[in-house]
């Protein structure tokens, strides 16, 4: 098997990890399926390092294992700990939430199409999952209403674009991912105790309920 | 010093916050806090000078970088963030006194103004394309805390709001920055000079239109919900009006400001790779679609806070249709409306939240006779009313009409007849408040008398800049905002 159609397999199965993540209605279980989830992405930097002779990208998949795999499913788990376990009904029905999310990656393998740039011809097919990636992210923060559920919505919005990363920048200077790694690392942190905080006045993680503010 | 001053503008504010959270007395953190943002703003002052004189520049390896566009932005962070600043050691003193806060809370606040400054300034500075996203992205990080300062429900629910939309925007932003990016690298084959902003000026001819519309489009939603265009703005209203009132000041007046000359940096490069029709087409879109939308808003909403948020959006829009416009005058109208949006709007917010302390309410309803109970105030509030609404002869009528005429000479008659009647619309608006707020009788049971001088001293500064800029546009500023028009549109660097 040649190298971009391993990154090509591995990218597929992101997604199924990822709507996975938006589908599971317990919380703990979708916080464990994002660590799946993340370790498929380290999987495909290591591969893409392999594949491309890409050197930045084996320190990208050790600092995305711990960041990705462990702290931020950590930072989700014990903020569940906190609040007690929730389970979510839905805002939208599931079999029309993966209608949806179907749309979406069909959506992103077209917005590719018109891609000539050299570096990029060869692996479209994940840059078009990084892209649905994103937009799947974005599908879970708008169709699911639990706070949590959101925060794990953004960081697959977060992953997504650290493929698009990889496959298209991933030459860049260090400090580059750094600075945008640190910076997913306190978003999440933050929207966390945020999140507590909701918790603590309005007993609930529903952001349906917070009505307060109008007009 | 030269480019040193490039280091000093970000160490400032950093010793500073690091002071103030390990300080625990009130006393000592006004100090520390009142030291640091008047060196910031020394420090502005002086880097406006520097690019003055013809100079450009440039730290760490080309990352750090000020030309006069930047020094417009740095201008606005240091001398509106030193009056807010200024303004919030009364504002706090009276938070404190009233139980609304500890000392510890009040170390903590000035703390996190100053990690504010910081990113702002970071943003601000940053030459580096994804430095420049993180930076920005790292505002909404730096100023969360402040907005959900208060201990009520709704202080945590827009605080909730304000960083997810705001980060999820982002996200659009930092699409928008690596498609920038991969476009210029596979032209230039140099990871370092395809990152550096400078360099993506140079050679912004030569990147394929089709991604570089994709990305303008990525990075002017992304940006553009941290700005609070419309659509992406339902989180702003609720941010703007929980907050404490200087941060909103802040907020509205400079952070606000941030996001938006990251977005001139990126229509710079679309000007010259995909042409002006692109660009400059959606910013009228989207720039309309904000005067409109918040026109409608500021004349139904009862609450005054909340209608400066609107009116926020409103001149975000107005900003948005002078680059529209596009050309000399109306790059230089939007970059003059920045300014003066910055020093009216943190004077309003400041005032209301005088008003606010005074009433105990912000509810347009029950304000009432402010002449009658606190006259400096009323003055204040009036000026500053009159000013946002576009009257003569204050800065923001000057602005609003160098917009107008650039739609006109840019040919767009029919928008700017909308522009216009929107304009009408908000004025209409004001004026209402005014006739409601400040004349006509006060409640019975009111004490009289204004607030003290530390929250009217700094207000009385804003206003004497906000009616100066007015009449009288000083040399060294006219020549710098020319030289920032220039930027913009890719003439000089």
């Amino acid at each position: 098997m040649s190298g971009t159609s391993v990154v090509n397999a591995l990218a597929v199965l992101l997604i199924l990890t990822s709507m996975l993540v938006v589908e599971t209605r317990k919380l703990q279980t979708a916080a464990y399926m994002y660590s799946i989830q993340s370790l498929v992405l380290v999987a495909i930097f290591l591969s893409l390092a392999v594949f491309m002779e890409a050197e930045p990208l084996y320190i990208w998949s050790i600092t995305a294992l711990i960041t990705k795999t462990f702290l931020v499913p950590y930072l989700i788990l014990r903020t569940l700990k906190k609040v007690g376990i929730q389970e979510e009904g839905p805002a939208l029905e599931t079999s029309s939430s993966i209608f949806l999310a179907v749309g979406l990656v069909a959506l992103s393998f077209v917005v590719v199409e018109p891609f000539h740039m050299h570096a990029v011809l060869k692996l479209k097919v994940a840059l078009a999952v990084s892209i649905a990636h994103f937009l799947l992210g974005l599908l879970c923060i708008l169709a699911r209403r639990n706070a949590l559920k959101q925060i794990l919505g953004y960081c697959l919005m977060e992953n997504g674009s650290h493929l698009t990363l990889a496959i298209m920048a991933y030459n860049a200077p260090e400090t580059v991912e750094i600075g945008i790694l640190t910076d997913a690392i306190f978003a999440v942190l933050i929207m966390t105790i945020i999140a507590r905080r909701l918790f603590k006045d309005f007993g609930t993680l529903d952001t349906d309920k917070l009505t307060l503010l109008k007009g | 010093m030269g480019e040193n001053i490039l280091f000093y503008l970000p160490a400032v504010p950093l010793g500073t916050s690091l002071l103030a959270f390990g300080l625990r007395s009130r006393r000592m953190v006004e100090v520390v806090h009142f030291a640091g943002s008047s060196i910031v703003a020394l420090l502005s002052l002086l880097l406006a000078q520097y690019v003055l004189s013809g100079q450009t520049l440039l730290a760490l390896n080309g990352m750090l970088y000020a030309d006069s566009l930047t020094a417009v932005l740095v201008l606005i962070i240091g001398v509106v963030g030193f009056l807010d600043g200024f303004y919030s050691i009364g504002y706090m003193r009276y938070n404190l006194a009233h139980g609304e806060v500890d000392e510890r809370g009040v170390c903590s606040y000035y703390g996190f103004y100053h990690i504010l400054l910081l990113t702002m300034i970071l943003s601000a500075l940053s030459n580096n394309i994804a430095l420049m996203w993180v930076a920005v992205e790292a505002t909404t990080l730096g100023s969360a805390f402040l907005v959900g300062f208060y201990k009520y429900k709704t202080s945590a629910e827009a605080a909730w709001k304000y960083v997810l939309i705001c980060s999820v925007g982002l996200a659009f932003a930092l699409y928008g920055t690596i498609l920038t990016y991969s476009n210029a690298f596979a032209m230039v084959q140099d990871a370092h000079r395809a990152m550096l902003w400078t360099e993506l000026v140079g050679m912004a001819r030569g990147l394929d239109p089709q991604v570089m519309k994709l990305a303008f489009v990525f990075i002017l939603i992304g940006f553009g919900a941290k700005v609070g265009l419309v659509p992406m703005h339902t989180w702003l209203p609720d941010t703007y009006s929980e907050s404490p009132s200087p941060v909103s000041a802040l907020l509205s007046g400079v952070l606000m400001k941030c996001a938006l000359f990251a977005i001139l940096r990126y229509y710079t490069i679309a000007l010259q790779a995909v042409g002006k029709e692109f660009p400059q087409t959606l910013l009228l879109i989207f720039g309309l679609l904000s005067v409109g939308v918040s026109a409608f808003f500021i004349l139904v909403q009862p609450d005054v806070k909340r209608k400066l948020a609107y009116s926020s959006v409103e001149h975000v829009g107005i900003i948005a249709t002078g680059l529209g416009a596009g050309g000399t005058l109306g790059v230089l109208a939007a970059l003059f409306h920045a300014i003066n949006h910055s020093i009216t709007k943190s004077l309003l917010f400041c005032t209301v939240g005088n008003v606010a302390l005074k009433y105990g309410s912000r509810d347009s309803q029950k304000i009432r006779g402010m002449f009658k109970v606190a006259p400096v105030t009323a003055f204040l509030f009036t000026t500053g009313l009159l000013a946002v609404a576009g009257s003569p002869p204050f800065n923001i009528f000057a602005s609003e009409f160098m917009t107008l005429m650039a739609g006109l000479q840019a040919g767009h008659f029919w928008p700017m007849i909308l522009f216009l009647i929107f304009l009408v619309i908000v004025f209409v608006a004001f004026f209402i408040l005014i006739g409601e707020a400040a004349l006509g009788f006060p409640p019975e049971d009111l004490p009289r008398g204004d607030a003290g001088w530390l929250t009217l001293l700094p207000l009385g500064i804003l206003l004497v800049l906000m009616a100066g800029l007015g009449v009288h546009l000083p040399a060294p500023l006219n020549q710098l905002l020319q030289s920032a028009v220039s930027v913009v549109l890719g003439g000089e660097i």
